[in-house]
């Protein structure tokens, strides 16, 4: 009875994350969850794309998706703040979308469980894209090139739905490819450097990343309050003020008006763990993605390492000190920039009708 | 953070090294952008672009044409000279050209910069531009 009911749950696990990963294991990329609504075509793929870089989506014409989210900057803006809709001020780090397929929740705050959900934010936010959703659909059912695909792919006209469903999927196609510790992990001895080998073991012993970061994105998909400096400029730009006032109206939070930081995951959950809590990010391309953090603080990987290694911000109760020696600092920071980075591709950017 | 300062670090941290060349884009939505860009123009034509571009930052959104009087009274400027100048939109074609470059490169973010055809997008810190620009001279 015991040994059948273990069977069971086992199958179940296999099933429900599509390939094991537990705390602390490390596991390269198999395949990409694709959810079972949303099937990937090519066709659906080269649509998405086509929106992607489409400044229709935005209430002005002056931003796409890809203006957050370039590829020549690993799908991020390279900015500790992301770009933000004219005349405002974004108030967050622009997050990667490389391996954005493999997470279980998104944006900073986890405020979407997908990806299909969470395209549309970010062209209703009056500081990304700023666009009416009704009036986006109306824009889009007037372009009969688009009208053509929509009909080719979903057997029906534009709408919101759809839309972000198209751009789910080629986001879905936005990976890692190749990476030497994917090669190490698929067996390879010498995928890794000596200096990337011994930055290795440091990232999961003595550095204790793997505590968090690990499985296939090298995130465990959790929310951590580590207590992260402010960025300065959210205390000196009143634009960054409205945009923190205005998120914070938007979910209910009842002083939103003195709100002088941001509360991070509490915002979604008004769980008193979740106060500036935010999201384990992924570490795969994590030399390209700069500045760190969801704030931007960071400007290099070395200051974020000395973050961790000093047990994290003020008051924080997740880190303790690391104490790494100075070698020890540069093993991993080469671990971090050399074994997590794909190999690069030539990115073909579409024709946008 | 704001491009206007780190422009300026980069001009004294390379002289005779780079050269500037501005080109304007109003944002069609702001009531004031092309008025402010005519502005800055008619300041430039008596020798303060620069002091006028300032003034124009630090004191935005007031950029209406009153408070642009005042501005140049402010810097000194000829105050016939400026004010017919920007009544009579004389640099219009000219900014009207900026524009039509702009959409041709499909540029659409302010500031956008190249440096020797290096585009980079938003205000960044000196160390970027640093960067691209010692590449871009070791090249030379």
């Amino acid at each position: 009875m015991f040994s059948k009911f273990f069977v069971i749950v086992s199958l179940f696990i296999l099933i429900w994350t599509g390939f094991p990963a537990f705390a602390g294991t490390l596991v390269p990329i198999t395949s990409v969850p694709v959810p079972e609504q949303n099937p990937q075509t090519p066709e659906k793929i080269e649509l998405g794309k086509k929106l992607f870089f489409d400044r229709r989506l935005s209430g002005d014409g002056t931003m796409s998706c890809s203006t957050c989210h370039d590829p020549d900057h690993a799908f991020t803006d390279g900015l500790d703040i992301s770009l933000s809709y004219p005349t405002t001020r974004n108030w967050r780090n622009s997050p990667t979308l490389v391996n954005v397929a493999f997470q279980k929740f998104l944006f900073h705050d986890g405020r979407a469980l997908t990806l299909e959900d969470q395209a549309l934010f970010p062209m209703m936010s009056s500081f990304e894209m700023n666009r009416n959703l009704d009036f986006v659909e109306e824009v889009i059912r007037t372009v009969p090139e688009y009208v053509e695909a929509f009909q080719k792919v979903f057997n029906g006209e534009p709408n919101r739905e759809r839309m972000a469903m198209a751009i789910s999927a080629f986001e879905r196609t936005l990976l890692s490819r190749n990476t030497p510790l994917e090669r190490h992990l698929k067996g390879d001895k010498k995928a890794l450097s000596d200096e990337a080998r011994k930055g290795l073991a440091i990232f999961t012993q003595k550095g204790k990343c793997v505590d968090c970061h690990f499985g296939v994105s090298l995130s465990d998909d959790k929310f951590y309050a580590l207590n992260v400096p402010e960025n300065p400029e959210h205390q000196t730009d009143p634009r960054i003020a409205a945009t923190r006032r205005f998120v914070a109206k938007v979910y209910h939070f009842e002083e939103y008006r003195t709100l002088t930081e941001d509360p991070g995951r509490y915002l979604i959950t008004k769980d008193k763990k979740d106060w500036k809590a935010f999201r384990t990010p992924t570490l795969l391309e994590i030399a390209k993605t700069g500045p760190y953090m969801h704030n931007g603080i960071f400007a290099t990987l070395d200051e974020v390492i000395d973050f961790f290694d000093r047990g994290g911000g003020r008051g924080n109760t997740i880190l303790k000190p690391l104490k790494l020696t100075d070698k020890e600092k540069r093993y991993l920071k080469t671990f971090l920039a050399e074994a997590l980075s794909g190999e690069s591709e030539i990115f073909e950017y579409p024709k946008v009708p | 953070m704001a491009a206007g300062p780190t422009v300026k670090k980069i001009l004294e941290s390379y002289q005779g090294k780079v050269r500037l060349v501005i080109k304007n884009f109003p944002y069609k939505y702001r009531d004031y952008a092309q008025i402010a860009a005519e502005a800055s123009l008619a300041a430039r034509d008596q020798g303060k672009y620069w002091e006028m571009h300032e003034l124009l930052i630090r004191r935005s959104p007031r950029l209406d044409r009153e408070s642009l009087i005042v501005y140049a009274r402010e810097l000194g400027l000829d105050i016939a000279q400026f004010t017919e100048s920007i009544d009579k939109k004389k640099h219009a074609a000219a900014i009207e050209r900026d524009k039509d470059l702009a959409a041709k490169m499909d540029l659409f973010n302010t500031p956008t910069f190249f440096i020797n055809g290096r585009k980079i997008v938003g205000e960044r810190p000196f160390s970027t531009f640093k960067q691209v620009i010692d590449e871009e001279l070791k090249n030379k």
